[in-house]
């Protein structure tokens, strides 16, 4: 995948590519429908904080998994960046709000455009920090990782009540905010099972039978993942089921009536919970790169099935559009990943115990 | 009817591996630990696992039972209160759940005795004590 | 075996030291299970007297219909939680410092549930029914209802007791085979029985090994049901303060601190009783204090979460019931659990008095009055003040209520006393297995 080099330099200059190409397809008046950028905003941000976070959550367990995958996940941190630019793009989208009419004093565009900027570059700022720290092998890397978590929590909170649940404002749900940042975890796994899918085989060659094993972790992470979010899920659906009050309940069943969105709810039940649950209930499942690839995959299209099902009702968008930003953007990360690590502070890689 | 008693695990597990190197036939040789050692496992021959059917069987019966009651019930009283449906899943859901647990680990538990042999005759009599150390007895003559 | 050289070897220390609090009591302890049992004594009177005269004894009234005896409830189940975790959850992430605390967790949750069982049939009044209670088609033709929360609970209570008690006695197997060789008499004959025999073959091990991975890994998942259950019977209603969606991780979240709160707040005095300094260390407390600064960011975080969006909708009553819990007659309760959950937590960020053990086990009995409040501020003041201001009414209670309450941690004392004179306190074990 070394095709194309991205030196310290230049790597800004591609970045501003892939936001200047995003910014062409939303705004370029190809298609109609405006909510693919806000979508594709909300995925990714979750994506890139959520792995960025699993991997800090795991360095300060001391997981022992993350050794090995430490500079693929980290070497995306400048990726951060592109959140705020995005969401700086999508000012001119803000009208999709039902409060931008009558702005109150938490949802007006000032606020909610400097809050929202200001948390996302926090998280890149702390990222930045933590995921060069953690690079070098610092001791201070345990404290960086504490304060990167919070701003992740916060940020992905924002995101959940800001960008989400604000969408059908006065609809509230208070699990709304812990859920979007466990999903945000989850999604960040799900990656690490891609990239541990992904991971060289050169690079394997070297290595003892032992130090690959702390890989299946990740499939232990992702099913107990897949536990929690159907928990997480039945809880926030059954309260608002029983209660049955009309003004909560109607975000439900305004999703569930029609055609493509309840069919999408039965896609991201079985690719968030089912699919994940009994494909790695057995011991043997989880221990397979293939079989956790499949999963990891499976999990973020369920999770992007699910952001679709929250913003599609309130923002129609045309597929076509949507799908280009989201490849793009997958390339984008994986062009990251694979060129990018030589442009690190060579690391000496901690030792594998 | 050859005893060995084995101070650390390193040499037990030297011991039994010299043991079986020299040709005994791991089904002769029995062995007591003060705590599990995985690897004497693989010294003796892994055998197939069968406890994890038990967990399987008990989770899907729970759950299978959790749903027979709650639907068997309401649907000998239907009455619809709350304006729900008489058989509403997400609660119901809630009590298979349950019970799958509860099945499951009380069938792994009864599993367990079962495979384990417990509670263990031979075990309560006077010489069966569970050792502070490790233990390995090499049958010769005719076995058990 | 028992010869000179065992006594002398690291693992037969281990076990003489354990088992050491097995031995005779002495007479601080027996004045300490005489107390205990006199405040369990009480709980039972009081009870009895209250089953007599009428529930009018305590201070339940209209509207506040569930007041102390269910914040009680909720309380002990909470406390239950941390057993579980330390035990199973620890157990499937591999983190070592758990043999430490596994067995007096576990047997606190066994202990917490039996406490927390109590209160929902003390509340019912009529205990000689309580069987009405539980769902089942049966002749006399009453309705089960199973879209109740509270039918939910007796199941969730019963299934986690059961558990629990399986996975209790599960771990304490080789410990008790233990216990029969090395104590004398009858007693060994006793703990020979309960060990059903083990002789530590591989067969046993084989399988036991796998059982115990199989408990730990149903019991994960329903330590966390558990309580999100018992928060269901208040969140499927719809009373201002309780409807709300994240009751159920923010009521495991509060139970795990409470519960580790508990551990905290057990463990040391026991450490320095039983003389048990080797095998818990101020790293193991460390770790303990870790898992308690976490759950209270979480408690924190839900805090700031409910209180924030109480105002950001256009629900009146929701917005008034959080400035009735801030300003209300509740105010001084709500101002206590905020420090004792939130602001003293935020100590453990400092690594000396995370190795700390008084700061540790002052912080253990203060969290836990903050979280008796918590749970007390959620029940009363949203049934204090809900919908009509005309039905609106203050809740004081009753010294019945009072005594049962006080009775309830008395008879918790009391089970934990006995256990740490009758069982193996420490998973020995464990301990041998990774030391």
């Amino acid at each position: 995948m070394t095709t194309v080099t991205m030196s310290r330099g230049t790597f800004p200059f591609y970045l501003l590519v892939l936001v200047v190409a995003l910014a062409f397809f939303e705004y370029g008046g190809l298609v109609a429908g405006e909510g693919a950028l806000l979508l594709t905003l909300v995925f990714w941000t979750a994506l890139l904080q959520g792995v960025i976070a699993a991997a800090a959550v795991a360095d300060l367990v001391g997981a022992r998994w993350i050794t090995l995958l430490r500079r693929q996940i980290l070497a995306a941190y400048p990726l951060l960046l592109v959140s705020p630019l995005l969401l700086i793009l999508l000012v001119p989208r803000l009208d999709l709000y039902p409060w931008a009419a009558t702005p109150g004093q938490w949802l007006n565009a000032p606020f909610f455009l400097l809050r929202n900027l200001a948390l996302l570059l926090a998280v890149y700022g702390t990222g930045r920090l933590y995921a060069r720290r953690s690079l070098r092998g610092d001791p201070r890397t345990p404290a960086s990782a504490v304060i990167y978590l919070f701003a992740f929590v916060t940020s992905q909170t924002l995101v959940a009540f800001d960008w989400v649940m604000s969408l059908e404002y006065p609809w509230i749900s208070t699990l709304f905010g812990a859920y979007f940042f466990v999903e945000a975890l989850y999604a960040g796994l799900a990656l690490a099972g891609i990239l541990c899918f992904l991971l060289p085989l050169r690079q394997r060659e070297g290595l003892a039978a032992a130090e690959v094993r702390p890989l299946r972790d990740i499939g232990l992470l992702l099913f107990g993942f897949s536990v929690l979010w159907g928990g997480l899920f039945f809880a926030q659906y059954l309260l608002l089921w029983y209660g049955n009050l009309p003004e909560e309940v109607q975000f439900i069943a305004r999703r569930l009536e029609s055609f493509p969105l309840r069919a999408l709810s039965v896609f991201f039940l079985t690719a968030n919970f089912l699919a994940p649950f009994l494909g790695l209930l057995g011991r043997r499942a989880k221990r397979s790169d293939r079989v956790v690839g499949a999963v990891a995959a499976l999990v973020l299209t369920g999770l992007f099935a699910e952001r679709l099902f929250f913003i599609l009702p309130v923002a129609p968008m045309p597929v076509g559009i949507l799908l280009v930003e989201n490849i793009l953007f997958f390339a984008f990360w994986l062009l990251t990943v694979h060129s990018r690590e030589q442009l690190l502070p060579t690391a000496t890689e901690r030792s594998i115990d | 009817m050859a005893r060995f008693v084995c101070e650390s695990r390193e040499e037990f597990l030297e011991r039994l591996r010299g043991l079986v190197d020299a040709g005994a036939d791991p089904q002769t040789i029995h062995v007591r630990m003060p705590f599990y050692v995985p690897e004497a496992m693989q010294i003796l021959g892994e055998r197939p696992d069968r406890l994890r059917f038990f967990p399987l069987v008990g989770g899907i019966a729970g759950f299978g039972s959790g749903l027979a009651l709650t639907i068997y019930s309401v649907l000998s009283w239907p009455i619809i209160v709350g304006g729900k449906p008489i058989v509403s899943l997400p609660p119901f859901l809630l009590i298979g759940y349950l019970l799958t647990i509860l099945f499951g680990a009380v069938g792994s538990f009864a599993g367990f005795l079962l495979l384990a042999r417990l509670p263990s005759g031979r075990g309560l009599a006077a010489d069966g004590e569970f050792p502070e150390r490790f233990i390995i007895i090499v049958e010769t003559g005719e076995g058990e | 075996m028992r010869d000179e050289a065992t006594e002398i070897s690291a693992s037969g220390r281990l076990e003489t030291d354990v088992l050491a609090g097995m031995r005779r009591p002495g007479l601080r302890y027996l004045a300490a299970v005489g107390l205990c049992a006199l405040l369990a004594l009480m709980l039972f009177a009081l009870w009895g007297g209250m089953a007599l005269t009428g529930m009018g004894l305590s201070g339940k009234n209209n509207p506040v219909g569930w007041a102390m005896l269910i914040t009680n409830f909720v309380f002990w189940v909470g406390i239950a939680h941390s057993g579980t975790l330390i035990s199973a959850v620890l157990f499937l992430f591999r983190a070592r410092f758990r043999t430490s605390f596994n067995r007096s967790a576990e047997a606190m949750t066994i202990f917490a549930l039996m406490v927390a069982g109590l209160f929902p049939l003390i509340h019912l009044g009529r205990v000689w029914v309580f069987y009405f209670l539980l769902p089942y088609p049966s002749e006399r033709l009453i309705w089960p209802n199973f879209r109740s929360p509270l039918v939910w609970d007796v199941f969730a209570v019963t299934t986690y007791m059961i558990v629990s008690i399986v996975f209790f006695y599960v771990g304490m197997i080789p410990d008790l085979a233990i216990a029969r060789r090395r104590l004398p008499g009858l007693p060994g004959k006793i703990y020979g029985l309960l060990s059903l025999g083990w002789q530590g073959t591989l067969r046993q091990w084989r399988h036991y090994g796998r059982l115990y991975l199989f408990l730990a890994a149903f019991a994960t998942p329903l330590v966390a049901s558990v309580h999100s259950i018992v928060s269901w019977d208040f969140a499927v209603s719809i009373v201002p303060g309780w409807h709300t969606t994240i009751f159920a991780p923010y009521f495991v979240a509060g139970a795990i601190f409470s519960g580790t709160a508990m551990v905290l707040t057990l463990t040391i005095p026991m450490r320095r009783l039983l003389h048990l300094e080797p095998y818990i260390t101020v790293d193991h407390f460390e770790a303990i204090a870790k898992i308690l600064l976490f759950t209270s960011l979480i408690i924190t975080y839900t805090y700031i979460v409910e209180h924030g969006l109480a105002f950001y909708g256009h629900n009146p009553f929701e917005r008034d019931q959080y400035l009735y819990r801030m300003f209300g007659d509740y105010r001084l309760l709500f101002a206590i659990m905020i420090v004792c959950n939130s602001l003293l937590p935020l100590t453990l960020f400092v690594r000396r008095l995370r190795r700390s053990l008084p700061w540790l086990l002052v912080l253990g009995v203060l969290v836990n009055i903050g979280m008796w409040l918590e749970r007390f501020v959620i029940i009363v003041a949203s049934l204090a003040h809900d919908y009509d201001p005309y039905a609106w009414g203050t809740y004081n209670f009753s010294w019945v209520e009072f005594g049962i309450s006080v009775g309830s941690f008395g008879l918790f004392f009391l089970l934990f006393l006995l256990f740490a004179r009758l069982l193996p306190v420490l998973a020995v074990t464990e301990i041998k297995e990774h030391s």
